[in-house]
């Protein structure tokens, strides 16, 4: 390993102004439970590490008027523990009691989750549903990217070097009936999603659907939503079949954007399959 | 703070300690090779299999995923932390009573979640239990006699700091 050094700015400003200088040689610290293990195999070799994890500009969930705000430095232990995520992003709330271990739980950040771009990153679905945009700043100022934008592909981030994800702006589940986060894993516990999803619906009391948001994670190269299967269910009151046939449409939109590869043949069960479970519930009997 | 090494300062087992180490040193390098507290264990250095539990500001976190830098000016316990001299500790005569150890390499860590689940909650379910040691790998013992040894800690409710 080549010359490294460790940077903990006391200010937000100083680690803009790091960033500023130094971004393209730098990797930021948010938790440090991907990037540990990335410096250990090798498979990053910054000059610069940039240790965030004390800047209070980045810690706080709360409800403002431009909507949910979640600090990018929050950790899971804390959206597990938080009642306004309870209330206002379920999903957000429920993927964080399966994500990785409590011991990962009480150091790993939401902002290293998403900036991580892991494609099966839990926090990424949740996210989508709630429309959610990152709020971004460097030493020119600030700037609002969908967090659908933020991967470029597996493992690669979109993001400018100087800039660093100060919180998430999530759209607050106001009116919603339904919601819910489900992954597919190979044990209970600390288990890397194979298939995570989350779905966010408002149902009228005949039934239909006046409000639907889908996210399917772990299979495309980059989050992102499929409106042709949010469609396919809008201001219909929802039967088995009707869900059983979206989620073959959400299959199918899937392997039109990865091809189909020798994991297909499961995978397109396995979504079509999770998608059911999901929304099962808005089948009125 | 800006250089190749890092200096850093910490309580340790409630001594305040400090120590200078390469950037890259891991929390679990730092406590085992340079601070020569051998208790605390390597097994897959990846997060996996929680050999490696210290609490960190009374968290259970592993520490082959961080940086001895992330330690500097907060409150850390390992495993030789927990008996007072040859004194056992609550948790571990709880351990011993039902034999909750095998080959013990998972030992350590799995003490140090349990110390960190009761110091939060000194009456877990099993479910709880259970939950906050699904980061433990333990390969001899299938489980249970370490679930019964952490029900019987709960319940003894004697624990000390």
């Amino acid at each position: 390993m080549g010359h490294l050094s460790y940077v903990r700015p006391q200010t937000l400003e100083a680690a803009l102004d790091h960033l500023d200088r130094h971004g393209g040689a730098t990797k930021i610290l948010a938790g440090g439970t991907d990037l540990v293990v990335d410096l250990r195999n090798g498979g990053v070799r910054p000059a610069f590490i940039l240790d965030v994890s004390r800047l209070t500009e980045l810690k706080g969930i709360s409800l403002t008027e431009e909507g949910l705000s979640v600090g990018a430095g929050v950790t899971l232990a804390e959206i597990q523990a938080s009642k306004v995520l309870q209330q206002h992003a379920p999903a957000l709330w429920k993927c964080a009691f399966t994500f990785a271990s409590r011991q990962i739980r009480n150091v790993a950040t939401i902002g290293g989750n998403v900036a991580h771009c892991s494609p099966c990153g839990d926090t990424v679905p949740p996210l989508v549903i709630h429309e959610a945009r990152a709020v971004l700043a460097d030493r020119k100022g600030m700037r609002h990217v969908p967090v659908e934008q933020i991967a470029s592909g597996p493992y690669a981030c979109s993001l400018p070097s100087g800039e660093i994800i100060l919180r998430f702006i999530l759209r607050p589940a106001n009116g919603i009936t339904f919601c819910d986060f489900q992954k597919i894993v190979r044990r209970k516990e600390l288990a890397t999603a194979r298939i995570n999803a989350a779905a966010m619906a408002r149902q009228e009391p005949d039934g239909r659907i006046s409000f639907l948001r889908f996210s399917l994670g772990s299979c495309t190269p980059t989050p992102r939503r499929m409106p042709e299967v949010e469609d396919r269910l809008m201001g219909r009151a929802p039967t088995l079949k009707m869900i059983w046939e979206a989620g073959r449409l959400l299959a199918e939109r899937t392997i039109a954007v990865t091809g189909r590869r020798p994991s297909t043949v499961y995978k397109e069960s396995a979504i079509q399959g999770l998608f059911f479970r999901i929304l099962y519930p808005l089948v009125r009997s | 703070m800006d250089s190749s090494a890092v200096r850093i300062q910490f309580t340790l087992n409630g001594e305040p300690r400090s120590a200078e180490c390469p950037v890259e040193t891991t929390a679990l390098k730092l406590i085992r090779d340079f601070l020569k507290l051998r208790g605390t264990k390597e097994g897959c250095g990846i997060g996996e299999c929680g050999a490696c539990t210290i609490i960190l500001d009374g968290k259970a976190v592993n520490s082959c995923l961080m940086l001895a830098a992330q330690l500097d000016g907060r409150n850390v316990q390992t495993i030789e932390g927990l008996s007072t001299g040859e004194a056992l500790h609550p948790i571990q005569k709880a351990f011993v009573r039902n034999h909750g150890v095998q080959c013990g390499f998972c030992t350590p860590g799995l003490l140090m979640s349990t110390k960190a689940l009761l110091d939060e909650n000194p009456a877990p379910t099993r479910q709880e239990i259970s939950e906050a040691i699904a980061g433990n790998l333990c390969r001899c013992t299938g489980y249970r006699q370490i679930l019964a040894s952490i029900e019987d800690a709960a319940g003894r409710g004697s624990r000390k700091d």
